[in-house]
């Protein structure tokens, strides 16, 4: 944080060049985004990198600002999101992929000011709730090459890309079996420092506090996204959110902070916790 | 005390040397803190190590079943002797996995409370106790397993992929420029020799093999091209091979050309069984969508947009002018028309229409190729007979019949079904109005003093028969009439009297 070296970046176009023919598709639909807003950054336009106050993360300024990550696998989308190359001091090149908080709790959570995400270079994460793997890919670029990202997924469909996305970047490890069954791929894991949950089932307290006694360190973290609708859709979202608190609290894990996901999620919640299995 | 403990690179079993840590999960913590106290409550008994990645899944997945897989039989059997089955206990993670092996070895087995916390202390410590492997080795190991074992569960079958497709189909087009360009460099060489044969013999293939064959010219005359050449093409070869004008070359040289040819015949060849190994693979991959476009143009397709599923995630429109990107957007900037058609062009469909109706077949086409594209990308059961992929061709066929010739407009369903219109047909028994009769009229009787008599039931004859109005409407004429007659009648018989 602070004292970061300016660097000046032209942005690159969207699409990973797969397939040899992939470049003449560039051009095509450059300001095609995900779900919700996205700034429309063209082609060509010339950002300044500067590391982010989170470890790991940096912020893209230029007309609009961007949340990036460094891309560990350089000169490939994974899910089609944008790429900003830059030339460093010693004629490096480094490339960083946006994030979009749109489709991304976590970054969601960081542009809304959470105070540590405890998710840091070299760091071991637990990701539970893994999809296709593209919030997966990014916190394996903040995790780097010493750290290790254990991603959960059940569902086949997700399970596919997700391995898609494992082949490219080393640090993950993919992992089809169900959240609810941690003794199911206890051979796979070690001790981990954080946990990432982003479920969304209705016995996610449940799910979350098993793999913790199973396999997080003591005092080690955890972040997790709640939705409102998903656990319980009469209540009201603010009343969801401090029962699954107190659900947390009788599983040993102690809550340190909550923030709602507006504008980019609504009745969505991050409540980041620490785990003290014994004092 | 055992303790049996899976890790990616192997079996471990442990012995707890400090027996009474167990009895306090509470405290139990305390003595995994440091590898120091860890190597004083645990100690390694033995570890098997998984000899390859095939055995490591089969043994795995089994163990996670809670079967007892071979290997770790013979490896429990090995390391626990004769009086520990009897006296000592064998903790065990999965309980399933726990009862299968006390049926089979006799041995007591434990899988309670405290046991998280053992686990979690060994898992901890891994690097200090397991004094075989180090932490690199197994930290590998776990990532090949992981992968292995997902592709287990997905049931990922190798002849799935499609990026096999976009590799062949890129060498074909690599060897057809590469055999293009030899093919050509041997004719102008030769033709330094022979300058007529590359006017007469215009195949590649047949020239190359003819060279081979004769030689210099002067061995025409002897020489049988009959398996090679039509018999016309033969007879202009060796007229020509007499007059021609061409220098003379050396052996060395004839030598050298023909191993030119060697290689044109050879690549030839070899572009021939790649094309056999792409529509195989191609039939195998997206069985509707060959059906359809075919396999070349099929092939083509899927190498321009990446994948099998980006092209299916395309919208039909896209996938029509897929390959003539440059003029969209070149007609999109300067607002023209923009192109119809792109790779789409020489499916053998858009082929045979006519050049009015290119377009049309065109959009047709790109339309039902894309939704045997989704078919073939995302169902979970492949059809090899390809179902969906001969509908659709039937139906552009039709259409495409119709268009030229005009006749009977295809739609998409097969039965014309007619909507019927809609009648309620009640099965339960109605109520029928015209059955219900209410009271006969009273007929206006006999003597006055029975009207008089009724006169004082009359007023409660009325009333009732007001009530009798206000339900049934049809009864209303009839309660007035009886009170009408009545009135009437009376009049006359008191006129009568006097």
């Amino acid at each position: 944080r602070g004292g970061g070296i300016q660097k000046r970046g032209a942005a690159v176009g969207g699409r990973g060049t797969r397939g040899g023919r992939g470049d003449r598709g560039r051009g095509r639909g450059g300001g095609r985004g995900g779900r919700g807003g996205k700034p429309g950054v063209k082609g060509g336009s010339k950002v300044i990198i500067e590391p982010h106050r989170h470890p790991g993360v940096f912020v893209a300024r230029g007309k609009e600002d961007l949340l990036v990550t460094k891309n560990l696998v350089s000169g490939e989308s994974v899910y089609g999101e944008k790429r900003i190359s830059v030339e460093g001091l010693d004629g490096v090149k480094i490339e960083y992929r946006v994030w979009n908080p749109f489709r991304s709790k976590l970054a969601a959570g960081i542009l809304g000011g959470v105070d540590d995400i405890y998710i840091a270079p070299g760091k071991k994460v637990l990701y539970l709730g893994a999809a296709s793997g593209t919030t997966v890919s990014h916190v394996a670029d903040i995790v780097g090459p010493e750290g290790v990202v254990y991603a959960v997924e059940f569902s086949h469909r997700s399970g596919r890309d997700l391995i898609n996305v494992a082949k490219k970047r080393t640090n993950v490890i993919p992992i089809i079996e169900d959240a609810r069954h941690p003794q199911k791929y206890r051979m796979l894991m070690n001790m981990v420092d954080v946990i990432f949950a982003d479920v969304a089932q209705p016995d996610q307290a449940r799910i979350i506090a098993l793999n913790a006694h199973h396999f997080l360190k003591n005092n080690g973290n955890i972040v997790i996204s709640i939705k409102a609708n998903c656990i319980d859709s009469t209540v009201e979202a603010a009343t969801v959110f401090a029962r699954e608190v107190k659900k947390l609290q009788e599983e040993r894990i102690k809550p340190l902070e909550q923030l709602t996901l507006e504008p980019y999620e609504r009745d969505h919640a991050l409540v980041i916790g620490r785990y003290v299995r014994a004092q | 005390m055992l303790v049996l403990f899976e890790t990616a690179a192997g079996y471990a079993l442990f012995e707890v040397l400090n027996e009474g840590k167990l009895e306090d999960p509470e405290e139990l913590w305390k003595a995994f803190e440091t590898p120091q106290n860890a190597s004083n409550t645990i100690k390694l008994k033995s570890f098997k190590k998984f000899e390859n990645m095939a055995s490591a899944v089969s043994s795995i997945s089994d163990v996670l079943e809670g079967k007892l897989s071979d290997d770790l039989s013979n490896f429990l059997k090995e390391t626990i002797n004769e009086t520990s089955i009897r006296k000592d206990k064998l903790i065990v993670a999965d309980p399933k996995l726990g009862a299968s092996i006390s049926k089979k070895l006799g041995i007591q087995v434990l899988s309670e409370k405290i046991v998280i916390d053992l686990y979690r202390g060994i898992r901890e410590n891994l690097d200090s106790l397991i004094t075989g492997i180090n932490a690199d080795d197994i930290s590998s190991m776990a990532l090949g397993l992981s992968h292995s074992l997902s592709r287990h569960k997905l049931k990922f079958s190798p002849d799935k992929v499609d990026t096999m497709i976009i590799q062949a189909i890129g060498l074909l087009d690599d060897l057809d420029k590469e055999l293009n360009t030899y093919a050509m460099r041997v004719k102008e060489w030769y033709g330094w020799h022979f300058p007529e044969m590359s006017k007469i013999v215009v195949d590649n293939l047949a020239y190359a093999k003819v060279v081979k064959a004769i030689g210099f010219r002067s061995n025409a005359q002897e020489c049988d091209l009959s398996d090679i050449l039509p018999e016309e093409l033969e007879k202009e070869v060796k007229e020509a091979a007499e007059i021609s004008m061409g220098t003379e070359i050396s052996d060395e040289d004839i030598n050298n050309i023909i191993m030119g040819c060697d290689q044109v015949i050879s690549l030839t060849a070899y572009r021939a069984e790649l094309y056999d190994y792409l529509k195989s693979r191609m039939m195998a991959i997206a069985p509707n969508l060959t059906t359809i476009v075919g396999e070349l143009v099929g092939a083509r397709l899927i190498s321009h947009a990446g994948s099998l599923i980006n092209l299916a995630k395309h919208p039909s429109s896209t996938v029509q002018i897929l390959g003539a990107e440059k003029a969209l957007f070149r007609a999109l900037k300067n607002k023209n028309a923009t192109p119809k058609y792109g790779l789409i062009y020489h499916a053998s469909l858009v082929g045979q229409a006519n050049p009015k109706n290119k377009g049309k077949v065109a959009r047709m086409v790109a339309s039902k190729s894309s939704l045997a594209t989704r078919f073939d990308a995302i169902a979970d059961e492949k059809d090899l007979m390809a179902e969906l992929g001969s509908t659709c061709r039937k139906m552009i066929e039709s259409r495409l019949r119709f268009l030229e010739k005009g006749g009977a407009p295809v739609t998409t369903t097969d039965k014309r079904k007619k909507q019927q219109k809609f009648e309620l047909i009640s099965t339960k028994p109605q109520y029928n109005p015209y059955a219900d009769i209410a009271n006969e009229p009273v007929e206006a009787g006999p003597s006055g003093t029975k009207a008089k008599e009724s006169d004082d039931s009359d007023d409660s004859q009325m009333e009732v028969d007001s009530e009798d109005t206000d339900n049934d409407p049809l009864s209303k004429s009839e309660g007035k009439k009886p009170v009408k007659e009545r009135e009437i009648k009376e009049q006359p018989m008191q006129i009568d009297e006097p």
